[in-house]
Parts: structure tokens; C-alpha cells; sequence
């Protein structure tokens, strides 16, 4: 029965997160019909999909198209540029959240990791802007340079692709590895707790009164264990995990591990932007795509941040089992970086395809 | 340990509904292709195969020719086409070619295609190639679907003629379904993936359906 509260709490924080979302895509909804959207289709319009997936569909399809025309413009008139940027601005923006874009990856880790919001956005920006870059020194090098075929490219692409599955899932059994320690100490630590509970309740009962001392004192000395390591009414990290000296540099990983798989719109338009003789134009679209993709990811990452924070404070009421649960949480989440890694590279989870056909 | 397991989950649940949970069905076309198909008839009446032209969008063509050398700027001929042709069907075969055929409800299965080539016009390359049904069928009713399941590809059949019936019986029937209204179905399938984290068929919803009835 005394563990009910803190079931019951983990279902009431994963109801929040519920309301939270679908709120969100009410509001999203609302909007929609705000937009003229409304107005009858054209026969053989775009394929309309329900709520926030239908409109970021329909919207990236939209500025993705409107791309290669304006690309073509920007030859003959110069103004047609700075549309270009703002389509790729706002491109960027809706495509991230699509698969791929390392939002997942980049969330567990900062989840697994007691990352603050504020790196979180940084290590979105860099790793999205790195994104761009390889995007450009691809199509650089293999097409400008090298005039190499579309088979070549796509095959850099897909060795790219792997590299960057492979890293991901290498850096994930880290996580992993690192956050699993911290799981089962915390397990371990609040393993006696029930018995110095029960200890409480039946110590009237005549059997076993030195056996209930032993477990008494034992719990003591957990029960300090768990204090120092995590505090449970502290409502920040614990100091020994705050960004120590390793720790831009653990973040650097994750840049790395994420931003060396460019985008294949990128790709696309860098190409394209390129046979018109316009690569100068693509490479400046391709960063601006960057830019807004580095918003998206970023946001994502600061709400994974907020409700790993909030969770904190939800559960932080009792001592041992709030950080229990939080050393689960951060276990979960280097997990899912460990997955989404391998997943990634055997194929079982769909990413952005890369441009070979 | 048991309540363990199930917070566990339960994290497991909140940290991927963030992490994913947006991103649970948004593949997203990066190529757009505008299809013509034609169903191929023997005389005895049944179906032997498909033959498509499929028309690539305008950047998407751009990046396939990159890099293809040209007798004369700006003009590709069919044979200098052809190395990219065989590249393309040979990646397609990974994909079944898009194009799913059910006869009398069973699937069915095609061959290596023939007669593949490319052709660029108006800036635009267009694919043709054949697909044979590994056994020529005489169904009452054909179904095949043409889209990417991953939809990395937005397949739409051109306005005009999209489907003929290359020798068909006279008292056949063609009906033709576009992926207009999959409103209802991407609710439901997105919330599926979520449940399932399988989203590998979230193209479906955006699938051609053509329907041949042979009384």
C-alpha cells in the first residue's frame, strides 16, 4: 500500500505531460482553421492528414516547393534572394520537426545528462548549424569540386548516415553505462526503506526485535547515502553532476554524434542551387534551413529540460524515492539515446531517407 | 521491484512522448513524382503487368542528372540517360517499386522490370519502365496502390489520364482513389505509431488506389 503514492504520482506526471501535448495540438488546430486553409480545394490537392502532423506536412511541402522556383528567379532577380531565405527560414522551422534533425537524441541526452535548458539550446544550435556545414562541404566537394553523380553523393551520404547511427548508439551505451551506475546505486539505496516502515508498524510485535533493529540502522546508513549523493528537497542537480570540466566536452559528443548526418533537403537544394549556378544562394539557404531547424530542436529540448524539471519537483516530496526516480528517468533516457542509436542503424526506426533513388 | 518496472515504463512513456512524440508520423516527401499508369492486358483477358512513367520534380530531377556528361549542354539523350535508369530501378527494387498489386484480395508479386528508360523534357526527367506480374492474373477485381510507405516520395497521379487499360476486356471497370482524404486515418494512425512505435506504413495513407473490376 505505501508504494501506491509514488505509482500514482508517475501516473499524474505522465497525465500532465498528456494534457500538455494535447492542449498543444488543440491550440494548433485552432490556428489552423484561422489560416486559409479553409477555402475549397483544388482537385488533386496536397493529401490532407489530421492535426499538427496534416499542417506541418502541407506547410513544409509548401515552402519546400516554392524552393526550386525561387532559386531559379534569384538569377535574373536579385530581390528573389531574400525570399529564398525566408522560405528557408520558416522550411527549417517545420521540417525539424519531422524524424531525424537529432531532436530525440538530443533531449534524452540532455535529459540523461542534468543538461540545463540553456546548453540544451546551445547544443541544439551547433549541432544543427553542423548539420548545415557538412550539407555544404558534401555538395562542395563532391559535386563542385569532383562533379561527381548523384550515385557517388548518395553513397558519401549513406556512409555518413551510418557513421553518425553508430555514434549515436556508442554514445548512448555510455550514457547508458555511466547512468545505469547511478540507477542501481539509487535502487540499492532505497531498497531498506519498506522494511524501516514495516519496522515502524510491527515493533509491538514480539519476533524478531534485533532482527528489526539490524534492518533499523541499516536503513540509517542508506538513508544518509542517498542524502549525500542526491538531495532530496535540493531542487537543482546535485553539484558533483553540474557541468564539471568533461562536460562540454561530453556535449561536444553529442553535437558531433548528431550534426554529421547532414539533411537531404539540404542536400537537394545545395544541388540544385549549384546547376543553376547559384550555389552561393544555396549555401546561404542551407544555413538559414539551419537556423530554423536549431529553433525547432532547440524548443523541443528546453520542454524535454522543463519536464524533466518538473517531474523533479513532483517527486522530490519524498527523499529516497524522488531520486530513485529521478536516477530511473535519466536511466530511461540513456537508454532511449542507446536505442534510438541502434534502432537508427539496423533500420528499425524510419529516419529521413537519403537521396538515392 | 514490480512497481519499479512499471514507473519505469511509465518514464519510458513521458521522456519518449517528448522526445518523439511529435515527431511519431511526420516522414515528410522529399521528392515529388507525378505518375501515369497503364494496366497491360494478354488477349485472353488477364493482367501480365504495369507500366509506369513517373515524373520527377524539378530539384529532384536537377539532382539526379548532377554530374552526367552531355554531348550538348542542357540535352540528355536517352542512352546517356540509361546508366542513371539502371541505377534508378535497381534502387527502386529495395522499395517493391512502390506499387502494390492485389488480385481477388491476394497479393501478388512482379518481376525485375523491363524496358526501363529515362527521358528529360522541360526540365523535368520522367522514368518509364514495366513492371511483369510474376503470373499473369484474370481477377474480378484488381487492386493496386502506388506510394512510399515511408513517404520520402509524394506520389500524385497527373490530372489527365492517370490509369488506362492497355487491352482490357470492354466490360471493365476502373476506379481511381486519390489520397485526399486520409484525415480520419492519420488520426488514427498516429496515434497507433505512438501506442506500437511502428511507423513504418505511415505512407500508406497517402496511397493511390486504383480498382479494376472485370465482371
Amino acid at each position: 500500500m505505501r508504494l501506491k503514492p509514488g505509482f500514482a504520482r508517475a501516473l499524474a506526471i505522465c497525465v500532465a505531460v498528456a494534457v500538455v501535448v494535447l492542449a498543444l495540438d488543440g491550440v494548433i488546430q485552432v490556428l489552423m482553421a484561422q489560416t486559409p486553409f479553409g477555402g475549397p480545394r483544388p482537385s488533386g490537392a496536397e493529401p490532407q492528414a489530421g492535426g499538427i502532423v496534416g499542417w506541418l506536412l502541407a506547410k513544409q511541402s509548401e515552402f519546400y516547393r516554392e524552393m526550386s522556383a525561387t532559386i531559379r528567379a534569384a538569377k535574373s532577380d536579385g530581390s528573389a534572394v531574400w525570399t529564398l531565405l525566408a522560405i528557408s527560414f520558416a522550411y527549417g522551422i517545420f521540417h525539424a520537426a519531422g524524424p531525424g534533425h537529432g531532436k530525440a537524441v538530443i533531449s534524452s541526452y540532455l535529459v540523461a545528462n542534468q543538461e540545463t535548458a540553456r546548453r540544451g539550446i546551445v547544443l541544439s544550435f551547433a549541432s544543427a548549424l553542423m548539420q548545415a556545414l557538412v550539407a555544404v562541404v558534401i555538395v562542395g566537394i563532391c559535386a563542385w569540386l569532383l562533379n561527381a553523380s548523384a550515385k557517388t553523393m548518395c553513397g558519401a551520404e549513406k556512409a555518413i548516415e551510418i557513421a553518425s547511427y553508430a555514434l549515436i548508439a556508442a554514445f548512448g551505451a555510455r550514457l547508458v553505462w555511466t547512468k545505469g551506475g547511478g540507477f542501481i546505486r539509487a535502487l540499492q539505496a532505497s531498497q531498506p526503506v519498506p522494511a524501516l516502515a514495516l519496522a515502524g508498524h510491527h515493533d509491538h510485535a514480539g519476533h524478531g526485535h534485533d532482527h528489526d533493529n539490524h534492518d533499523h540502522s541499516h536503513a540509517h546508513h542508506d538513508h544518509g547515502h542517498v542524502h549525500d549523493e542526491h538531495c532530496g528537497h535540493s531542487h537543482g542537480p546535485a553539484p558533483t553532476e553540474l557541468a564539471g570540466p568533461g562536460g562540454w566536452r561530453r556535449g561536444f559528443g553529442a553535437i558531433f554524434a548528431v550534426g554529421v548526418r547532414p539533411c537531404s533537403g539540404a542536400i537537394l537544394v545545395l544541388v540544385f542551387a549549384l546547376a543553376q549556378g547559384m550555389f552561393w544562394a544555396g549555401i546561404a539557404a542551407t544555413f538559414v534551413m539551419g537556423l530554423g531547424t536549431a529553433i525547432t530542436v532547440a524548443a523541443i529540448a528546453v520542454i524535454a529540460v522543463s519536464a524533466k524539471d518538473l517531474a523533479r519537483r513532483l517527486s522530490g516530496g519524498r527523499e529516497g524515492g524522488g531520486a530513485l526516480f529521478m536516477r530511473g528517468v535519466e536511466f530511461g533516457a540513456a537508454g532511449l539515446v542507446l536505442l534510438f542509436g541502434v534502432g537508427l542503424l539496423l533500420g528499425y526506426i524510419a529516419a529521413e531517407r537519403v537521396t538515392c533513388l | 521491484m514490480n512497481i519499479l518496472m512499471r514507473r519505469l515504463v511509465h518514464l519510458l512513456l513521458l521522456v519518449g512522448a517528448l522526445a518523439v512524440g511529435t515527431g511519431a508520423a511526420q516522414a515528410h516527401p522529399h521528392v515529388w513524382i507525378t505518375a501515369t499508369s497503364e494496366l497491360i492486358y494478354a488477349p485472353d483477358g488477364s493482367v501480365t503487368g504495369v507500366r509506369h512513367a513517373w515524373t520527377f520534380d524539378d530539384m529532384f530531377s536537377t539532382y539526379a542528372l548532377q554530374g552526367i556528361e552531355t554531348k550538348t549542354k542542357g540535352v540528355y539523350s536517352r542512352e546517356e540517360l540509361a546508366p542513371l535508369a539502371q541505377t534508378n530501378v535497381e534502387s527502386l527494387k529495395e522499395f517493391g517499386f512502390f506499387t502494390f498489386a492485389k488480385a481477388d484480395g491476394k497479393k501478388e508479386k512482379f518481376l525485375e522490370p523491363v524496358d526501363y528508360f529515362l527521358e528529360y523534357k522541360d526540365t523535368a526527367l520522367t522514368l518509364h519502365f514495366t513492371l511483369p506480374l510474376k503470373t499473369p492474373v484474370k481477377p474480378r477485381e484488381l487492386a493496386l496502390e502506388v506510394f512510399d510507405p515511408t513517404y520520402f516520395i509524394d506520389f500524385s497521379f497527373a490530372e489527365k489520364n492517370p490509369i488506362r487499360l492497355v487491352g482490357a476486356p470492354a466490360a471493365c471497370q476502373t476506379k481511381f482513389q486519390r489520397p485526399n482524404d486520409g484525415t480520419a486515418n492519420a488520426q488514427k494512425l498516429s496515434e497507433q505509431n505512438f501506442m506500437n512505435g511502428d511507423n513504418s506504413n505511415y505512407g500508406a495513407m497517402f496511397a493511390n488506389k486504383i480498382t479494376v473490376d472485370c465482371p
